[in-house]
Protein backbone atom coordinates (compact mmCIF):
# COMPACT_ATOMS: atom_id res chain seq x y z
CA UNK A 1 0.00 0.00 0.00
CA UNK A 2 3.29 1.99 0.01
CA UNK A 3 1.77 3.48 -3.57
CA UNK A 4 -1.23 5.63 -1.67
CA UNK A 5 1.40 7.15 -0.02
CA UNK A 6 3.14 8.27 -2.46
CA UNK A 7 0.69 9.49 -4.24
CA UNK A 8 -0.77 11.74 -1.79
CA UNK A 9 2.33 12.93 -1.31
CA UNK A 10 3.16 14.31 2.71
CA UNK A 11 6.44 16.47 3.58
CA UNK A 12 7.57 13.51 5.52
CA UNK A 13 6.81 9.77 6.22
CA UNK A 14 7.78 6.46 7.93
CA UNK A 15 6.02 3.38 6.27
CA UNK A 16 5.96 0.17 7.53
CA UNK A 17 4.70 -3.26 5.93
CA UNK A 18 2.37 -4.13 8.48
CA UNK A 19 -1.22 -5.26 8.25
CA UNK A 20 -3.69 -2.39 7.50
CA UNK A 21 -5.07 -1.31 10.56
CA UNK A 22 -1.71 -1.22 12.51
CA UNK A 23 0.14 1.71 12.07
CA UNK A 24 1.60 1.96 15.37
CA UNK A 25 1.97 -2.04 16.30
CA UNK A 26 0.14 -4.71 18.02
CA UNK A 27 -2.70 -3.84 20.66
CA UNK A 28 -1.19 -3.80 24.32
CA UNK A 29 2.69 -3.50 22.90
CA UNK A 30 3.41 -0.12 24.24
CA UNK A 31 7.24 -0.42 23.64
CA UNK A 32 6.33 -1.51 19.86
CA UNK A 33 4.28 1.62 19.80
CA UNK A 34 6.57 4.03 21.06
CA UNK A 35 9.40 2.90 19.06
CA UNK A 36 7.71 3.65 16.05
CA UNK A 37 6.25 7.21 17.45
CA UNK A 38 9.81 7.74 18.72
CA UNK A 39 10.85 6.98 14.80
CA UNK A 40 8.28 9.28 13.69
CA UNK A 41 8.84 12.30 15.45
CA UNK A 42 13.19 11.57 14.73
CA UNK A 43 12.17 11.85 10.72
CA UNK A 44 9.97 15.19 11.82
CA UNK A 45 13.86 16.73 12.11
CA UNK A 46 15.86 14.42 9.90
CA UNK A 47 13.86 14.62 6.80
CA UNK A 48 15.01 17.52 4.66
CA UNK A 49 13.82 16.67 1.19
CA UNK A 50 10.17 16.97 1.01
CA UNK A 51 8.33 14.20 -0.20
CA UNK A 52 10.70 11.56 1.65
CA UNK A 53 9.38 8.09 3.05
CA UNK A 54 11.46 6.11 5.17
CA UNK A 55 11.00 2.86 5.12
CA UNK A 56 11.82 1.35 8.80
CA UNK A 57 13.22 -2.01 9.07
CA UNK A 58 10.43 -3.96 11.75
CA UNK A 59 9.38 -6.86 10.44
CA UNK A 60 5.87 -8.22 11.29
CA UNK A 61 6.43 -10.74 14.41
CA UNK A 62 2.79 -11.88 15.46
CA UNK A 63 2.62 -15.52 14.87
CA UNK A 64 -1.10 -15.97 14.42
CA UNK A 65 -0.71 -13.57 11.79
CA UNK A 66 2.11 -15.14 9.97
CA UNK A 67 0.33 -18.45 10.05
CA UNK A 68 -2.80 -17.54 8.51
CA UNK A 69 -0.78 -15.50 5.71
CA UNK A 70 1.43 -19.43 4.99
CA UNK A 71 -2.16 -20.99 5.56
CA UNK A 72 -3.53 -19.08 2.91
CA UNK A 73 -0.94 -19.14 0.45
CA UNK A 74 -0.80 -22.62 0.56
CA UNK A 75 -4.20 -22.97 -0.41
CA UNK A 76 -3.23 -21.26 -3.22
CA UNK A 77 -0.78 -23.34 -4.64
CA UNK B 1 -24.98 -6.59 2.69
CA UNK B 2 -22.57 -3.87 1.04
CA UNK B 3 -21.10 -2.75 4.14
CA UNK B 4 -21.01 -6.60 4.91
CA UNK B 5 -18.40 -7.10 1.85
CA UNK B 6 -16.53 -4.28 2.68
CA UNK B 7 -15.93 -5.39 5.97
CA UNK B 8 -15.00 -9.10 4.91
CA UNK B 9 -12.49 -8.07 2.23
CA UNK B 10 -10.87 -5.36 4.37
CA UNK B 11 -10.48 -8.60 7.02
CA UNK B 12 -8.86 -10.36 4.06
CA UNK B 13 -6.69 -7.32 3.45
CA UNK B 14 -5.59 -7.36 7.07
CA UNK B 15 -4.19 -10.88 6.95
CA UNK B 16 -2.91 -10.89 3.76
CA UNK B 17 -0.68 -7.61 2.98
CA UNK B 18 0.58 -8.99 -0.13
CA UNK B 19 -2.56 -9.14 -1.68
CA UNK B 20 -3.11 -5.37 -0.97
CA UNK B 21 0.12 -4.47 -2.66
CA UNK B 22 -0.55 -6.83 -5.95
CA UNK B 23 -3.89 -5.04 -5.92
CA UNK B 24 -3.10 -1.51 -5.21
CA UNK B 25 0.58 -0.92 -5.51
CA UNK B 26 1.08 -1.61 -9.21
CA UNK B 27 -1.26 1.43 -10.29
CA UNK B 28 0.82 4.64 -11.16
CA UNK B 29 -1.31 6.59 -8.89
CA UNK B 30 -3.44 4.67 -6.48
CA UNK B 31 -5.72 7.52 -5.79
CA UNK B 32 -7.80 8.65 -8.32
CA UNK B 33 -8.70 11.95 -9.57
CA UNK B 34 -5.58 12.88 -7.23
CA UNK B 35 -2.70 15.14 -9.07
CA UNK B 36 -0.42 16.77 -6.96
CA UNK B 37 2.40 19.22 -8.00
CA UNK B 38 3.94 20.43 -5.23
CA UNK B 39 4.75 18.64 -1.78
CA UNK B 40 3.65 21.08 1.46
CA UNK B 41 6.78 21.57 3.53
CA UNK B 42 7.13 23.57 6.60
CA UNK B 43 10.28 23.59 8.29
CA UNK B 44 11.22 22.42 11.76
CA UNK B 45 12.51 25.27 13.71
CA UNK B 46 12.55 24.36 17.12
CA UNK B 47 13.32 21.02 19.10
CA UNK B 48 10.60 18.19 20.19
CA UNK B 49 10.93 19.42 23.82
CA UNK B 50 9.50 22.94 23.19
CA UNK B 51 6.77 21.55 20.31
CA UNK B 52 3.35 21.52 20.50
CA UNK B 53 2.22 18.35 18.50
CA UNK B 54 -1.28 17.26 17.26
CA UNK B 55 -2.58 14.43 16.28
CA UNK B 56 -4.76 13.85 13.01
CA UNK B 57 -6.06 10.08 12.10
CA UNK B 58 -8.04 8.34 9.11
CA UNK B 59 -8.61 5.57 10.64
CA UNK B 60 -12.17 6.39 11.28
CA UNK B 61 -11.97 7.35 14.92
CA UNK B 62 -14.85 9.44 16.72
CA UNK B 63 -16.49 9.90 19.61
CA UNK B 64 -20.05 7.75 20.85
CA UNK B 65 -21.63 11.10 21.39
CA UNK B 66 -20.82 12.06 17.52
CA UNK B 67 -22.23 11.23 14.19
CA UNK B 68 -20.61 8.34 12.76
CA UNK B 69 -18.86 8.16 9.82
CA UNK B 70 -21.04 7.43 6.80
CA UNK B 71 -20.55 3.80 5.72
CA UNK B 72 -23.72 3.71 3.30
CA UNK B 73 -21.75 5.82 0.55
CA UNK B 74 -19.25 4.15 -1.30
CA UNK B 75 -17.76 7.37 -2.20
CA UNK B 76 -16.53 7.43 1.48
CA UNK B 77 -17.51 10.65 4.27
CA UNK B 78 -14.46 13.48 4.02
CA UNK B 79 -15.72 15.17 6.69
CA UNK B 80 -14.04 14.95 10.37
CA UNK B 81 -14.72 14.75 13.84
CA UNK B 82 -13.30 16.71 16.98
CA UNK B 83 -11.30 14.72 19.61
CA UNK B 84 -10.50 16.29 22.24
CA UNK B 85 -7.66 15.42 24.55
CA UNK B 86 -9.51 15.12 27.86
CA UNK B 87 -11.96 12.19 26.31
CA UNK B 88 -12.43 9.62 29.31
CA UNK B 89 -11.23 6.39 27.75
CA UNK B 90 -13.59 4.34 26.58
CA UNK B 91 -15.68 7.17 24.78
CA UNK B 92 -13.69 6.73 21.68
CA UNK B 93 -15.11 4.56 19.00
CA UNK B 94 -14.40 3.76 15.32
CA UNK B 95 -16.45 3.77 12.50
CA UNK B 96 -14.52 2.11 9.19
CA UNK B 97 -15.73 -1.01 7.23
CA UNK B 98 -12.75 -0.78 4.91
CA UNK B 99 -9.98 -2.03 7.40
CA UNK B 100 -9.90 -4.62 10.41
CA UNK B 101 -10.21 -2.68 13.62
CA UNK B 102 -10.18 -5.71 15.77
CA UNK B 103 -7.31 -4.90 17.55
CA UNK B 104 -7.40 -0.88 17.30
CA UNK B 105 -11.11 -1.43 19.49
CA UNK B 106 -8.89 -3.52 22.09
CA UNK B 107 -6.28 -0.87 22.08
CA UNK B 108 -7.19 2.54 20.72
CA UNK B 109 -2.94 3.52 20.75
CA UNK B 110 -2.45 1.55 17.10
CA UNK B 111 -4.15 3.58 14.83
CA UNK B 112 -4.54 6.54 17.12
CA UNK B 113 -1.52 6.94 19.99
CA UNK B 114 -3.51 9.56 22.09
CA UNK B 115 -1.88 7.80 24.84
CA UNK B 116 2.01 7.45 23.93
CA UNK B 117 2.00 10.98 23.36
CA UNK B 118 0.93 11.70 26.89
CA UNK B 119 3.42 9.95 27.91
CA UNK B 120 5.93 11.72 25.78
CA UNK B 121 4.78 14.94 27.45
CA UNK B 122 5.59 13.58 31.02
CA UNK B 123 8.88 12.52 30.17
CA UNK B 124 9.61 15.95 28.89
CA UNK B 125 10.21 14.59 25.51
CA UNK B 126 7.61 16.63 23.58
CA UNK B 127 6.65 20.02 24.56
CA UNK B 128 2.77 19.81 24.73
CA UNK B 129 -0.26 18.43 22.80
CA UNK B 130 -2.85 20.57 21.26
CA UNK B 131 -6.23 20.36 23.16
CA UNK B 132 -8.19 18.77 20.31
CA UNK B 133 -6.70 16.55 17.59
CA UNK B 134 -9.24 15.36 14.34
CA UNK B 135 -10.60 12.02 13.24
CA UNK B 136 -11.23 11.67 9.20
CA UNK B 137 -12.42 8.27 7.75
CA UNK B 138 -9.66 7.35 5.19
CA UNK B 139 -11.83 5.92 2.47
CA UNK B 140 -12.14 8.90 0.40
CA UNK B 141 -13.18 8.45 -3.11
CA UNK B 142 -14.34 10.55 -6.40
CA UNK B 143 -15.67 13.87 -5.89
CA UNK B 144 -14.82 13.84 -2.26
CA UNK B 145 -11.10 14.17 -2.96
CA UNK B 146 -11.78 17.29 -3.95
CA UNK B 147 -13.75 18.35 -1.22
CA UNK B 148 -11.42 16.90 1.39
CA UNK B 149 -8.02 19.10 -0.53
CA UNK B 150 -10.57 22.42 -0.64
CA UNK B 151 -12.46 22.21 2.38
CA UNK B 152 -12.40 20.07 5.20
CA UNK B 153 -8.92 19.42 5.22
CA UNK B 154 -7.86 23.31 5.23
CA UNK B 155 -10.39 23.86 7.99
CA UNK B 156 -8.52 20.94 10.22
CA UNK B 157 -5.52 22.97 9.05
CA UNK B 158 -6.35 26.38 9.97
CA UNK B 159 -7.81 24.42 13.64
CA UNK B 160 -4.38 23.44 14.41
CA UNK B 161 -2.62 26.21 13.54
CA UNK B 162 -5.25 28.53 15.37
CA UNK B 163 -4.52 26.03 18.90
CA UNK B 164 -0.73 26.76 18.19
CA UNK B 165 0.21 23.46 16.62
CA UNK B 166 3.98 22.98 15.60
CA UNK B 167 3.46 19.68 13.60
CA UNK B 168 0.83 17.13 13.04
CA UNK B 169 1.20 13.19 13.32
CA UNK B 170 -0.89 11.45 10.60
CA UNK B 171 -2.15 8.27 11.15
CA UNK B 172 -3.79 6.21 9.18
CA UNK B 173 -6.21 3.08 9.43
Amino acid sequence: MRNFTESARPPRTVFLEWPMGHPLGEPGNVAQQMRVIRDALSALVEIKEPGTIIDLPYRWGRQEDISAFECACDGDE
Amino acid sequence: MGRLKNKLFAKILTRLPALGTALFDKKGNAIEGLSLETIPWTPVTKPLSESTIALVTTAGIHLKSQTPFDMHDSMGDPTFRELPLDTPPGELTITHDYYDHADADKDINVVYPVDRMRELVEAGEIGSLVPVNFGFMGHIDGHYVKRLIEQTGPEVADRLKAMGADAVLLTPG
